[in-house]
């Protein structure tokens, strides 16, 4: 009984000042965190809310970007409003963005020197208590503790696995440590006490580029960054190795072997009326950028089918087998506003060791608003065996001509029969 | 022949040629032929009649009976005087009117009848002709002739339809993607060879009702070959888009090859089930491929959302058999899918 006690009243004790530590960080930030809305000017609405706070005694305030997105899209749309502690509402402006790791800086007025939060110099230790502040669903400002634990893993952009409950209206809310130091921003969320953060770090480069030479113009800035990234993602993936594994037995594919590409498998082995025997293959990057609610880009999407006729004749197989191929469609969501319509290229295709011959589609459309950028989807498949199929499919979005030419070259070559 | 002023030589020259005129008529024109026509100007009854005077009305005792109601019983009389055909209208209740597609109908009594002229009696109408009166050119056969005759022959037909309905017996049992059995796939075979006969059994129908000879048979038999015809075109279309690239002029040439063979179809129903000029025939049987083709092609068009985000491509595959082009190069792929980054630039900078 005396050692429940005690427990009990440690766990109270804790709490208490876990609490305390929550209550002390929120009393002495609460004056430079902001909610950020978005007007729409034709309505006069709000259309989206997000969490911002102030990194400078001069106004500048760090959001994400996808909260501040229709109006970096849309400037003429919408209005940029913040909301502060005390209920003030003003307009602020767009200074910088960095589409990739999902920040903003967005400034507002001041009319003398105010208090800001101090991003930190240090990363977290794994396990250490962090405070997250955001004003969920727009129910008021709110912190929540939570845990740092590490970068995601596998994860092309870094991200930090934040143990706690980041919910929407969050998003561009500051992340603190003990010291009321940021060490990441709110960005995402899988549900269940798993919260993804951006790193300080990245919003120490965005600020000192910005210190600097502040972008000229955001759509530009934009265009920039999505081009460096794919050509980050692209030599990662066509420098790293690609192993040949074999799928259903017969075909030959590539597995890229980068940590970003998670593979997963699936066949109707098991179904025993099925006419066509299928395994397929598919791996992918799991992330990709956001750049409007309706416009994502960034993704790489890759799969191999294998098909073999069980008691089929070949006519019967290859009609199943087109149908199967008619309706390849793009990786990515993106709108008339946002890219062309596909243009698409076919022919019959052999690869230099002539281990297979394929009809190959290769399809591109180009993005309206940042030059030299495309979606590309490629579909090769089998032409040469009477019972047996091999499909292989690629997508990328947001990609230069000349990677993803790279790219198809190398994995038409890299496809093929054992 | 009114001459209203002339001088005496020359008088005695015309009443020369006028009595020569008249002989000429005597000699023709004591046969006449009265034609009992519609208001759509088609031949209902035709009379050929050598006597100097011919009654028409309602009455039996008529040397042409006519059964509609508003005319009379001894409506009018039409008799050779002077080597001249003259109406006379027997005091008739509704009178007796000459046609004419230019003026006004006038009142016919006392008229001296011409070739080709239109009397219209009650609600009916009468045409007459003389017997020099000049026909159409004789028609030839056309060379599609033995060809008609050889596919409505029973035999023929049989075989036509047992092909339309076992190829779209294939199409059903290779569309299925599970397991069938004959019974499943003959119902909708026959389903469909009954549906496609539709088409012919309904311009035998027309043929008929406009009285013609609706020869069902002739029909059925020219369709079917013709729809036949089309599966094979439409294998060869597919054979063509398998083994061409996107750079091939192939695909387009071979879509004329249905368009071409819906008029030719076309052009036979019109030539076995109704009698009309060869450019007539011409005009219907283009208009009616231009409203089916070009039909679809609107409807097709008007469906087309305004902006699509799948890619539209050819993604027809036939077995290895059917390939019949040497494959390209992964260097030739490129080089080709290069270039479609410039159109789809292109297309972006549009709108």
């Amino acid at each position: 009984m005396k050692y429940i006690f005690a427990f009990i009243s440690l766990l109270f004790s804790h709490c208490v000042t876990a609490a305390e530590q929550a209550e002390e960080i929120f009393a002495q930030l609460t004056p430079s965190l902001y909610q950020i809305k978005l007007i729409d000017k034709a309505s006069g609405e709000k259309s989206s809310i997000g969490s911002g706070f102030q990194i400078t005694s001069d106004g500048l305030i760090a959001t994400n970007y996808h909260v501040i997105s229709s109006y970096a899209r849309h400037p003429s749309k919408y209005r940029m409003e913040y909301l502060d502690h005390q209920g003030n509402t003003n307009t602020l402006t767009l200074e910088s963005v960095d589409v990739i790791n999902d920040l903003a800086l967005v400034k507002r007025e001041v009319t003398e020197p105010m208090e800001f939060f101090v991003i930190s110099s240090q990363t977290p230790h794994k396990g250490e208590k962090l405070y997250s502040l955001g004003n969920p669903h727009d129910l008021g400002m709110i912190v929540v503790p939570g845990t740092y634990n590490g970068l995601k893993k596998e994860s092309f952009s870094d991200r930090i696995h934040f143990t706690g409950s980041i919910n929407s209206g969050m998003s561009g809310g500051p992340v603190v440590n003990k010291q009321a130091k940021v060490v990441g921003i709110n960005v995402a969320t899988s549900g269940n006490q798993i919260g993804f953060l951006v790193p300080h770090d990245k919003l120490v480069t965005l600020f000192n580029s910005y210190q600097q030479s502040p972008p000229d113009s955001i759509k530009a800035q934009m265009a920039s960054q999505l081009m460096t990234s794919q050509n980050k993602l692209m030599s990662a993936l066509l420098n790293s190795n690609w192993e040949s594994k074999s799928l259903g037995g017969k075909g030959a594919i590539p597995i890229i072997d980068v940590p970003f590409i998670r593979c997963w498998g699936e066949s109707n082995a098991d179904k025993q009326d099925a006419l066509i025997l299928t395994a397929v293959a598919n791996c992918s990057l799991d992330e990709n950028t956001y750049i409007s609610s309706r416009f994502f880009t960034g993704s790489v999407e890759i799969e191999f089918r294998y098909m073999q006729a069980k008691e089929l004749g070949s006519n019967k197989f290859y009609h199943l087998y087109r149908q199967q191929i008619a309706r390849a469609g793009a990786g990515n969501r993106a709108g008339k506003d946002d890219v062309s319509e596909y243009q698409c290229h076919h022919d019959i295709v052999m690869p230099n060791n002539k281990a297979i011959n394929n009809k190959s589609v290769f399809c591109t459309r180009a993005y309206k608003d940042f030059p030299d950028l495309y979606d590309v989807l490629y579909l090769g498949a089998s032409i040469d065996k009477q019972q047996q199929a091999l499909v292989s499919h690629f997508t990328i979005s947001g990609v230069s001509q000349e990677n993803s030419m790279a790219f198809t070259e190398k994995f038409l070559e890299a496809v093929s029969w054992k | 022949m009114e001459i209203t002023s002339i001088n005496p030589q020359q008088e005695n020259h015309s009443s020369e040629e006028l009595h020569h005129d008249i002989d000429d008529i005597n000699h023709s024109h004591t046969d006449i032929i009265i034609e009992e026509i519609s208001r759509g100007q088609k031949l209902l009854h035709r009379h050929k009649m050598s006597k100097p005077s011919i009654n028409i009305g309602r009455g039996y005792g008529n040397d042409i009976i006519l059964a509609d109601p508003h005319i009379c019983s001894e409506h009018l009389k039409i008799q050779l005087v002077n080597g001249f055909w003259q109406i006379q209208d027997q005091e008739s209740i509704n009178g007796t009117f000459l046609e004419n597609p230019k003026e006004k109908k006038k009142p016919a009594d006392k008229h001296i009848l011409e070739d080709g002229d239109i009397i219209s009696i009650g609600k009916s109408q009468l045409r007459i002709h003389f017997v020099d009166h000049p026909v159409a050119e004789t028609v030839k056969f056309s060379p599609f002739e033995s060809f008609i005759n050889l596919m409505r022959h029973p035999i023929a037909l049989l075989i036509s339809v047992a092909l339309f309905t076992l190829v779209s017996g294939t199409i059903f049992y290779l569309d299925k993607p599970i397991e069938v059995n004959f019974s499943q796939l003959l119902v909708p075979a026959i389903g469909m060879s009954l549906l496609f006969s539709l088409w012919p059994a309904g311009i035998a129908l027309v043929s008929h009702l406009t009285k013609h000879d609706a020869r069902v048979l002739t029909q059925l038999g020219i369709c079917f070959a013709f729809f036949n015809l089309m599966w094979f075109s439409d294998l060869l279309e597919n054979i063509v888009a398998f083994n061409s690239s996107s750079n091939s002029i192939f695909t387009v040439l071979i879509a004329i090859l249905p368009i071409a063979l819906a008029f030719c179809m076309l052009w036979l129903n019109c030539y076995i089930g109704f009698h009309m000029t060869a450019k007539r025939r011409m005009v219907v049987s283009i208009g009616i491929t231009v409203l089916l083709f070009g039909g679809s092609y609107l409807i097709k068009y008007s469906n087309k959302p305004d902006f699509n985000a799948r890619p539209q491509y050819n993604s027809v595959l036939m077995t290895p058999s059917f390939l019949l082009t040497p494959s390209a190069s992964v260097d030739e792929f490129i080089e080709d899918s290069n270039r479609l980054f410039d159109k789809a630039n292109k297309a972006a900078a549009k709108e």
